[in-house]
């Protein structure tokens, strides 16, 4: 393996710091590449459309499809699995995670492939340094990077420039006024928008507090990226298996007021409904809505 | 929380809200103590001061883990204190909405001659998971403590302690301020009196414990909160092995390098979590 693609220069920091996002190239060789398309190939029949429209009424993103997507790679039988499971710890992610989102980085939720074949609507650009997300927080001090939440984007072929998918606006993730509803549609600025030119094997890596989104899909061959979604250690947006408070500490919290139970709920904000407390310094009560 | 506490917590990186508790809940709490008095943890000689500190040294401290599981009723008061309305509009502004307790509580008990705790956390190196922002008019903490006083603590006694500002170094903290042994005039121990109740920064602010030297017992029942999305322990320390993270078929199988990855959030386990990518390029678990 070259050693640039497990070695983070000074360079990749500054353009990672700078522009939110960062992509490796040939990251993969082609037998890599192979066994994630054949094992997807293998699954295709479950890819699926994503049930909502992702340009939520933008007339810059719509298309004529939904995006297409597939998920559940690291639990498929062997030997469909490994090469997703290679993936997770691959040097390349290994050595830009442990500088991006420091050591003990973990896989939040994912890896969801990303499909689309030409007339694909793109997604709604989201994201950005304000208002400010804790989940998702990017910030930079005495030398080093802690991004709380990133994503590894695998490209299983080629993104020319011009077909779209991956847009992102560089600097976002350091805005401190909020993003104005015409630049998210792509109504306005759209030379704010760069949507990166990737071959196949290539490795995008972008911290999620970037504004980013995707473009529609206008590629003659399929889009696919396999996305990976790492927190740092502390941090968590999925919210698990145990998120109530009964889930995570047994029955006895039955006993327990609404309001108690409310704060004994697990980290993540991946999960509707969660009950949010109010007080008026005198009664603390369920809010509404 | 009006202006004035705003700007005391920005500044300082703690807040003292004074006769919050009502003598009868105060008792309550009190009677639940001394009757788990059997239940009591107690810690080494100089187990906080961890060899590295002259001045923090005593016998060794006492706890009283798990109030909210205390039999009843003598879990009820401390059930009441986890969301009493004083604690909740405050850390709705502090953490946000949707705020959460970490782990606790507990009640730190310290006779005369208690040792102290080695002063811990800072703005500088940053963690993620404790840190205090402020953007826009709001603060961001990810962590914050809420100690409730059972009994007084004057001036001089001991007890909790902090550097006011220190969440927002961005300098390493002196060794001789950590251990007390140099202090440099920046270690201040509020006074406090049973019933009031201290917010600080867990982990963002520069905080610890002093000798006990009061005649009576210092009681604090301490209750550990984060913001929404960050995680540090308690539960989440036993909920985060893979298998139990995961449905099983998602990390059936995997090396420990994968493994590493698929913990759930805590950051209490990074340390042996720490992947590396060797001269050669492997991945490695890191020492």
């Amino acid at each position: 393996m070259d050693k640039h693609l497990y070695t983070v220069s000074e360079e990749e920091k500054y353009y990672f710091d700078l522009r939110g996002y960062l992509v490796v190239r040939n990251a993969l060789t082609a037998e890599e590449v192979s066994e994630c398309n054949a094992a997807i190939d293998h699954f295709a029949d479950q890819i699926s459309a994503y049930p909502d429209s992702l340009a939520r009424g933008s007339s810059a993103l719509q298309g004529t499809t939904s995006r297409q997507q597939l998920s559940g790679m690291l639990g498929w039988p062997a030997p469909y699995r490994e090469p997703f499971r290679r993936l997770l710890v691959h040097p390349t992610v290994v050595s830009r995670l442990n500088e991006f989102s420091g050591p003990g980085f973990r896989l939040d939720h994912g890896p969801l492939l990303i499909s689309a074949t030409e007339g694909t609507e793109g997604h709604y650009l989201h994201g950005a340094g304000e208002p400010f997300s804790p989940a998702t927080w990017y910030h930079q001090q005495n030398g080093k990077i802690y991004c709380r939440g990133i994503t590894v984007a695998w490209q299983l072929t080629d993104c020319n420039p011009g077909d779209g998918g991956f847009a992102v606006i560089p600097g976002s993730h350091k805005t401190c006024e909020p993003t104005p509803p015409e630049i998210r549609s792509l109504a306005e600025y759209g030379e704010l928008v760069v949507q990166p030119a990737m071959r196949t094997g290539d490795v995008l890596f972008f911290a999620e507090t970037a504004t980013h989104g995707t473009l529609p899909w206008k590629g003659k061959t399929q889009r696919r990226s396999v996305l990976y979604k790492y927190a740092s250690r502390g941090a968590a947006r999925a919210t698990g298996k145990y998120f109530t408070p009964q889930a995570r500490y047994g029955a006895w919290t039955d006993e327990l007021t609404p309001e108690e139970q409310a704060v004994l709920y697990g980290p993540g904000v991946h999960q509707k409904g969660l009950p949010l407390l109010e007080s008026d310094g005198q009664k603390t009560s369920i809010a509404e809505g | 929380m009006d202006a004035r506490e705003r700007y005391f917590w920005d500044l300082t990186g703690y807040l003292v809200v004074r006769n919050v508790l009502t003598a009868e809940e105060l008792n309550a709490c009190n009677a639940a103590v001394d009757h788990c008095m059997d239940r009591m943890l107690q810690g080494p000689d100089n187990g906080g001061t961890q060899g590295r500190s002259n001045s923090l040294q005593g016998t060794g401290q006492q706890t009283l883990p798990n109030l909210l599981e205390l039999p009843h009723p003598h879990c009820e008061p401390f059930r009441r204190l986890l969301v009493h309305p004083q604690v909740v509009c405050r850390l709705n502004t502090m953490c946000g909405k949707g705020f959460r307790h970490d782990h606790g509580p507990w009640v730190s008990y310290s006779p005369k001659g208690t040792e102290g705790l080695i002063l811990h956390g800072a703005g500088e190196p940053h963690r993620p998971y404790v840190a205090y922002h402020h953007q826009n008019g709001q603060f961001h903490c990810a962590g914050v403590t809420v100690t409730w006083q059972l009994a007084d603590c004057k001036a001089g006694d001991g007890g909790f302690a902090c550097v006011p500002g220190s969440h927002k170094a961005k300098f390493p903290m002196p060794a001789g301020v950590r251990s007390c042994d140099e202090p440099l005039d920046v270690v201040h121990q509020p006074a406090l009196k049973a019933g009031d109740v201290i917010f600080f920064m867990d982990g963002a602010q520069t905080h610890g414990t002093l000798p006990w030297q009061g005649e009576a017992p210092r009681r604090s029942a301490l209750y550990k909160y984060s913001s929404r999305t960050a995680t540090r322990g308690g539960v989440s320390i036993e909920l985060a092995e893979p298998e139990v993270y995961w449905d099983e078929a998602i990390v059936e199988g995997m090396t420990p390098e994968q493994r590493a990855v698929m913990y759930g959030p805590c950051s209490s386990i990074a340390q042996k979590l720490h992947l590396q990518v060797d001269a050669d390029g492997n991945v490695v678990l890191g020492k």
